[in-house]
């Protein structure tokens, strides 16, 4: 049974069909990336799926069960979906280990020692512990992002979605980021990934999901991928992406 | 009566001045987070009072107020009989509209990411707004919240009109027994300004130091 799936899901902005009949599941264990040009329709995928937004149809399933019509409590369910944004998204009132300490203490009811205890292991595990009392101001984009990391799987979070965690990043810090999810995929994490590192898809991924325009165009391994596309249009994306 | 003692008679009164403008800022705040709250995050219908809440008190003069509870609630209710707690209920309730805009704005530049961020954690709203959204408004709320406690305790002035004896009531006491008009107006105007100023300035230094510091 997959973890979490959708069938069917659209989601409109207004005029605009930014998710349309995705059907997609990721099973435990399994790590699989979307990737696709801007405006694809990624992170609208991704925050559906994360329950941060009402699809306008289709369904979701966290493990095996209908989300929507058999009204789950989302706050229970959220807090087993760890989420990474894109965009810088720590609280910016709290140190690293605040940051971390938050859900663990308001949300799954931690004492505040056992938070901390248990925040500064998922520090640990992305290689931010000496970093523990640094705001998020004082920290480089990259330590952000781990920081970010370490605030959803401290959580114990039955799968994890990222959104791009890399986009905003330079170069030289992507890496940092991109190590701490290799680990976490070679732990067997449960994750969908959008990105568009393709030696982070090569190395990890189970499968790669193609999206353009909202639609999934095609969906592979890595290796179908790298060596030939079956449709056009992910021919020509991956042509532009390995430059 | 000696310059020295005049100004200490005038002190004498700072006291009452700076508690009611305190009580009615600590009122104002009240009203101010949870109206702001209500009106960014609330129901429909309770957008629209906190809307019309908002519209009516920022409207209306503090003076207006004060007569209304004092003079029209006063011969209902005997508690507004009291100067004392009328000038601090109505000040609160002028200070409350403007301080739901100024925490309006506080929220409005926290950012929707950091909403989107505390619901994926799976806190609830309510806990969202108490753990993350909130402190960070009142960070960046506080250089406004400084002009608004200078602006109390100016205001507070008006409640010796309904007979609170503070600084402007001794202000006068001090003219009619000196007969002498310069004096107690200038040394009462620099004792205002020497309880607004600093203040003032202080806070707003601390709130733009802080927003730096913490990237707001
Ligand atoms: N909140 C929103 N309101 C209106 N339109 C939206 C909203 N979010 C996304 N869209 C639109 O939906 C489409 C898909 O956007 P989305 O952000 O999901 O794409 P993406 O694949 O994540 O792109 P990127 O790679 O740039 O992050 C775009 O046309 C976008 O303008
Ligand atoms: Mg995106």
């Amino acid at each position: 049974m997959n973890v979490l799936e959708c069938r069917d899901l659209t989601k409109i902005y207004g005029k605009v069909v930014a998710v349309k009949n995705v059907s997609l599941g990721i099973g435990k264990g399994q790590t699989k990336v979307i990737f696709g040009p801007s405006g694809s329709g990624k992170s609208t995928l991704l925050r559906c799926l994360g329950l941060l937004e009402k699809p306008t149809s289709g369904t979701i399933y966290f493990n095996g069960i209908d989300v929507y019509t058999t009204k789950q409590d989302l706050n229970k369910l959220r807090a087993k979906i760890g989420f990474v944004f894109q965009e810088p998204s720590l609280f910016r009132h709290l140190t690293a280990l605040g940051n971390v300490v938050l859900g663990l203490k308001h949300v799954l009811g931690y004492s505040e020692d056992e938070a901390r205890r248990k925040a500064m292991e998922a520090l640990k595990l992305v290689k931010m512990e000496d970093w523990a009392n640094y705001y998020p101001a004082q920290l480089s984009g990259g330590q952000q992002q781990r920081v970010g990391i370490a605030r959803a799987i401290a959580m114990d979070p039955e799968i994890i979605l990222f959104d791009e965690p890399t986009a905003a990043l330079d170069v030289e810090l992507k890496w940092e980021v991109i190590s701490v999810m290799k680990d976490l995929a070679d732990r067997g994490t449960t994750m969908l990934v959008a990105t568009h590192e393709l030696r982070f898809a090569k190395e990890v991924a189970d499968e790669m999901i193609f999206m353009d325009q909202g639609e999934i165009i095609e969906i592979g391994t890595p290796e179908q991928f790298f060596r030939s596309p079956m449709t056009e249009r992910a021919r020509k994306f991956m042509a532009k992406l390995l430059g | 009566m000696t310059p020295i003692e005049q100004l200490i008679f005038l002190l004498k009164a700072v006291p009452v001045t700076l508690s009611i403008s305190l009580l009615s800022f600590l009122l104002g705040l009240g009203l101010g987070i949870i109206f702001s709250f209500i009106r960014i995050y609330g129901t429909v219908f309770l957008k629209y009072i906190a809307d019309g809440y908002e519209k009516v008190f920022r409207s209306v003069p503090v003076l207006a107020v004060m007569f209304l509870l004092y003079f029209g609630l006063g011969g209902y209710l005997p508690i507004f009989k009291d100067p004392y707690f009328t000038s601090v209920i109505s000040l609160g309730l002028v200070s409350g509209a403007n301080q739901s805009q100024i925490f309006r704005s506080a929220i409005g530049s926290v950012g929707r990411s950091q909403m989107l961020a505390a619901t994926s954690l799976g806190l609830t709203q309510f806990k969202s707004l108490r753990y993350v959204i909130l402190p960070q408004a009142l960070i960046l709320a506080v250089p406004g919240l400084g002009s608004e406690i200078a602006l109390l305790i100016k205001d507070s002035s008006y409640s010796f009109i309904i007979g609170v004896i503070e600084l402007m009531k001794h202000t006068d006491i001090l003219r009619a027994a000196t007969r002498s008009l310069v004096f107690p107006y200038i040394a009462s105007a620099l004792i205002y300004v020497a309880l607004t100023f600093p203040l003032a300035t202080y806070l707003d230094k601390w709130g733009s130091m802080k927003k730096r510091e913490l990237g707001l």
